[in-house]
């Protein structure tokens, strides 16, 4: 078996570029935890199906375990040490936490930035809307019942920061 | 004087570093050089190792070292698992596998490599020889004679059998004008957590000292463990538990595979670091909940049960990482719950398999509440009886407890009936029944659950001396205010989402008389945490909350009688600290003193010649606590679901509980474990399952195949708090956090049940998956 040869790639992440070597092969979940240091990217699946890894790539959640890296040039990608930009939690994480939204928090930055995405598209979703979206990620630990809650109140609060902009 | 901080919806101090990305779970922590193991594993249920070729993997790019069975049994001892229980046989394995494999995902061989990989890429050159044997994979068949034993040094595959009886239950039947039979079959589930297990091991050859990061929910059992295993003594082993993305029981025992990765990094001199992937937490980490119960109850003809008979039979896999009768066991002993029965007879029997070993998961015992509730329906249906008329006949009520069951268990601080009341009201069962009758008419089917949980939470060494397991059931833990008057504080836990940082600051702050924003609790490190069972059932709140508030209090008399020695008093009698700040009681009013805990803390280290003659300097506490044989929380669950009869499928469409779980410290944490708890009861009984095929394979190998329920399939949870102190415990609490798992399966299958009532079916067995529910209607709807 021959060595595996990497090739250059240059991420945008969170704002930064970061220029990397990686396999073609590699995914994008390991080189942002393990090439650009950026831990808070779960895997808890490898097969796309848990949601734990999502991160926005140009804006739009995806999953970070079913992409390469090497796909990524040229897309700007936003994972949960990102997501906020003033270094105040975003309105969805501050709900969460307020709702006891999270127990043992490895899912958590897969529906934060999941939510994130999915309340800039739907400002007033119904508690139906809101867990069929939250459809896609799973949590063992919550039952949901409160990451509902916490998302209805993000909605709400984002609603009325608009309303008052 | 401020609130006492028990009792209030604090906020969590954990959640702000998970909520941005900045937790510490295993893979997080960067440990330079490390290298990386995978595990070759049998494509077979049951087969001989006749050979394991390593060579070609061994010269692969960036392989470090290939190891199988033999190789590790020269670094580590073998588990021995043979408490001295009556009718349970020892049994001993390897670290992995040497002779033959047992179950589909058994290691074989280790690969380590600089990365993971090129350990993953040189598992395919790795060529096992195998003969095929038959596979055992029913644990009724693994009974029959002549069938392929799981272990060959057994003389069956039966592994554990044990009966019990007590009163005259034979008698009892032999008078009974009614004999109602019932079964209950329950499938083998998995615990899930969203983090895989896996560990980092770090050999420092200079100190001869292993460092084991390992997500573990019992970090000094581990340690204990895993030094006898590597034959260290316990002063070379320190055991680090990072943040965990849960457990739920998965992460209490040391697994094969951590052991083999801590052996690979003292042979080798370096990091070793390991972690599964899904497919190999579905198929080879550790199963639960698969058992087969019957009961049959002699009753009079108002439904009164005069003798109850229990059989189990469960399905222990291929390994004993546990005594093969712990958790059928506990079935047994407790299954009579909030009712009155006192002839009673059981039958236990545990049975290895060629399926992946047995592990305790959230409510191993989960099943109990089904089997009674549904036994009392079987009872009810017979007679042409109300259910709930026949629960209010045999239910305790208070001026009956304590209560001593037949099996001996004694409820004592339980309120059964005040909760059951309470749910039915809440849910106004009439209108329910109104509702249920107008909607059968349009061909909708609703049905309404009901289950009475006693749960057994948190077990003291008494319980484990009577029941004749070895096992502890004590919780230590330390408070110290250090000399700037910081208050830190340990125990013996450790968590894996339940909040112990939050909580139990609340408990050390009322203990000691200080503000929770101001105890730091830090766990999981062996070397720091005194030595405690960590973790599992429903202990922590009763005895690590116990612990820490004899710790917490003894720590504030030290501070008190520094106090009064300072003032001048001759007693600290008239004394308390009270957020941090020394008051005294003077014409009945709390006054400053000026002094403060930070004054004290002064005092106590820098200038100790200060203190009451005879005082040690410093100020910390440390304290063990054994709680009661047993201590049981009870709660009501009350469900509606709808039975799509032409497709089979379920919808819940309201779920009701009322809780009596004592003192809670917390009561949004609180709510937040029963939410999970239930989830996890309803995730069972609809979704989720583990499939082995005829020839062993197991077919549950990705999570597009084992299900997890979603946010759409778990219905809003409505929770009405009625707890009660327990008496017999410094904080009085009850515990919880399992009986949402045992109420959940209980009020969902007779919610089914009741919605199939018109069709004169019974589900008996789980999961509720639609082409079952359609095979019970088939020709009837």
């Amino acid at each position: 078996m021959s060595e595996v040869q990497t090739v250059p790639v240059t991420l945008r992440v969170n704002g930064e570029e970061k220029r990397i070597l990686v396999e073609p092969r590699k995914l994008l979940s390991d080189t942002l935890r393990e090439d650009c240091h950026l831990t808070g990217t779960h895997v808890g699946c490898e097969h796309g199906v848990c949601g734990a890894c999502t991160v926005l790539v140009d804006g739009r959640p995806m999953r970070s375990c079913l992409l390469y890296a090497v796909q990524m040039a040229g897309r700007a990608i936003t994972t949960i040490e990102g997501v906020s930009s003033d270094g105040q939690l975003t309105p969805v994480q501050q709900a969460l936490h307020e709702a006891h939204g999270l127990q043992c928090g490895f899912c958590t930055p897969g529906i934060v930035l999941t939510m994130e995405a999915w309340l800039a598209e739907n400002p007033a979703p119904s508690e139906a809307e809101i867990r069929d979206a939250l459809s896609g990620n799973l949590c063992r630990c919550t039952g949901y019942h409160n990451i509902v809650v916490a998302i209805a109140e993000a909605a709400a609060r984002l609603r009325q920061a608009k309303a008052g902009e | 004087m401020s609130k006492p901080a028990i009792g209030q919806s604090l906020p969590r101090k954990e959640d702000h570093r998970f909520l941005t990305g900045q937790g510490r779970y295993l893979d997080d922590i960067v440990v330079p050089g490390a290298l990386h193991a995978h595990f070759v594993r049998s494509p077979h249920a049951h087969a001989r190792i006749l050979a394991i070729h390593t060579e070609a993997a061994a010269r692969a790019p960036g392989v470090v070292r290939v190891v199988t069975g033999r190789d590790l049994a020269q670094w580590t001892t073998s588990l021995r698992m043979a408490p001295p229980i009556q009718g349970l046989h020892p049994v001993e394995m390897t670290t992995l596998p040497i002779d033959k494999v047992r179950f589909i995902g058994d290691p074989v061989a280790c690969i380590v490599a600089t990365d993971r990989y090129l350990a993953e890429d040189a598992a395919e050159l790795i060529a096992v020889e195998y003969e095929e044997l038959a596979a055992v994979t029913d644990m009724t068949r693994a009974l029959a004679p002549g069938v392929a034993l799981v272990d060959e040094l057994l003389a069956s595959n039966l592994i554990s059998h044990q009966t019990f009886s007590a009163g005259d239950p034979a008698r009892r039947f032999a008078e009974a004008p009614v004999v109602v039979e019932a079964e209950f079959h329950q499938h083998r589930q998995t615990h899930a957590p969203i983090e895989t297990r896996g560990c980092c091991a770090q050999w420092d050859e200079g100190r001869r000292h292993l460092t084991m990061h390992v997500g573990n929910q019992v970090p000094h059992p581990y340690r204990t463990q895993l030094a006898r295993r590597l034959r260290l003594s316990e002063s070379q082993v320190t055991v680090v538990s990072p943040d965990i993305g849960g457990g739920f029981g998965q992460k209490i025992a040391l697994y094969r595979e951590e052991l083999t990765v801590a052996a690979l990094s003292r042979a080798l001199k370096r990091p070793v670091r390991w972690r599964e992937d899904r497919n190999e937490n579905l198929l080879a980490s550790c199963h639960a909940r698969e058992d087969s119960v019957r009961t049959r109850a002699a009753v009079d003809t108002e439904g009164r049960i005069l003798a109850l008979e229990l059989k189990i039979i469960e399905d222990f896999g291929a390994y004993c990482f546990y005594p093969a009768n712990y958790v059928a066991r506990v079935v047994a002993l407790i299954v009579s719950g909030p009712y009155r029965i006192s002839n009673y007879a059981s039958d236990v029997k545990s049975v290895l398999t060629n399926k992946c070993g047995y592990g305790p998961m959230r409510a191993p015992m989960g099943m109990v509440s089904w089997v009674m509730e549904g036994t009392i329906e079987a009872i009810a249906r017979r007679l042409g009886r109300d259910a709930i008329e026949v629960r209010r006949i045999n239910m305790l009520s208070r001026s009956e407890l304590p209560y001593r069951m037949a099996t001996g268990e004694v409820l004592e601080d339980i309120t059964v009936r005040e909760t059951f009341e309470t749910a039915l009201e809440a849910f106004d069962i009439a209108r329910f029944r109104e509702r249920q009758r107008a909607d059968r008419e349009r061909g909708i089917h609703r049905g309404l659950g009901i289950c009475n949980v006693v749960e057994s939470t948190t077990y003291g060494s008494a319980f484990f001396k009577a029941a004749g397991i070895p096992g502890s059931g004590y919780e230590a833990a330390w408070v110290k205010v250090e000399p700037s008057g910081a208050v830190n504080a340990s125990t013996g836990l450790m968590a894996s989402g339940q909040g112990y940082e939050t909580t139990f600051a609340q408990v050390v702050a009322d203990a000691l008389g200080v503000a929770p924003e101001d105890v730091r609790l830090t766990i999981g490190n062996t070397d720091t945490a005194p030595y405690g069972m960590g973790s599992r059932g429903a202990r922590g709140g009763t005895a690590g909350g116990g612990a820490l508030m004899l710790a917490g209090q003894a720590l504030r008399e030290k501070v008190l009688s520094i106090a009064a020695a300072l003032l001048g008093l001759n007693s600290s009698g008239e004394l308390r600290l009270a957020r941090g700040q020394v008051e005294r009681r003077l014409g009945g009013e709390w006054t400053g003193t000026g002094l403060s805990l930070a004054d004290i803390a002064q005092v106590a280290y820098l200038d100790p010649l200060r203190l009451p003659s005879g005082m040690e300097p410093g100020l910390e506490a440390h304290k063990a606590y054994d709680p009661p044989p047993m201590t049981y929380s009870n709660s009501t669950h009350l469900c509606e679901a709808v039975v799509h009869t032409a497709t089979g499928r379920i919808t819940l469409e309201r779920y009701l509980v009322v809780e009596d779980c004592g003192t809670v410290y917390n009561p949004m944490i609180v709510a937040g474990q029963q939410h999970g708890a239930i989830a996890m009861g309803i995730s069972g009984v609809l979704l989720e399952e583990i499939v082995y095929d005829g020839s062993g394979q197991n077919r549950s190998g990705s999570f597009a195949d084992y299900m997890l329920a979603t946010a759409v399939e778990i219905p809003s949870i409505e929770i009405i708090s009625q707890h009660t102190p327990n008496r017999r415990n410094p904080t009085g609490s009850k515990g919880m956090s399992e009986g949402g798992v045992m109420g959940a399966i209980g009020s969902v299958m007779s919610a089914v049940n009741d919605a199939l009532s018109p069709f004169g079916v019974v589900a008996d067995r789980q999961p509720l998956a639609p082409d079952y529910i359609r095979s019970l209607l088939r020709g009837k709807a």
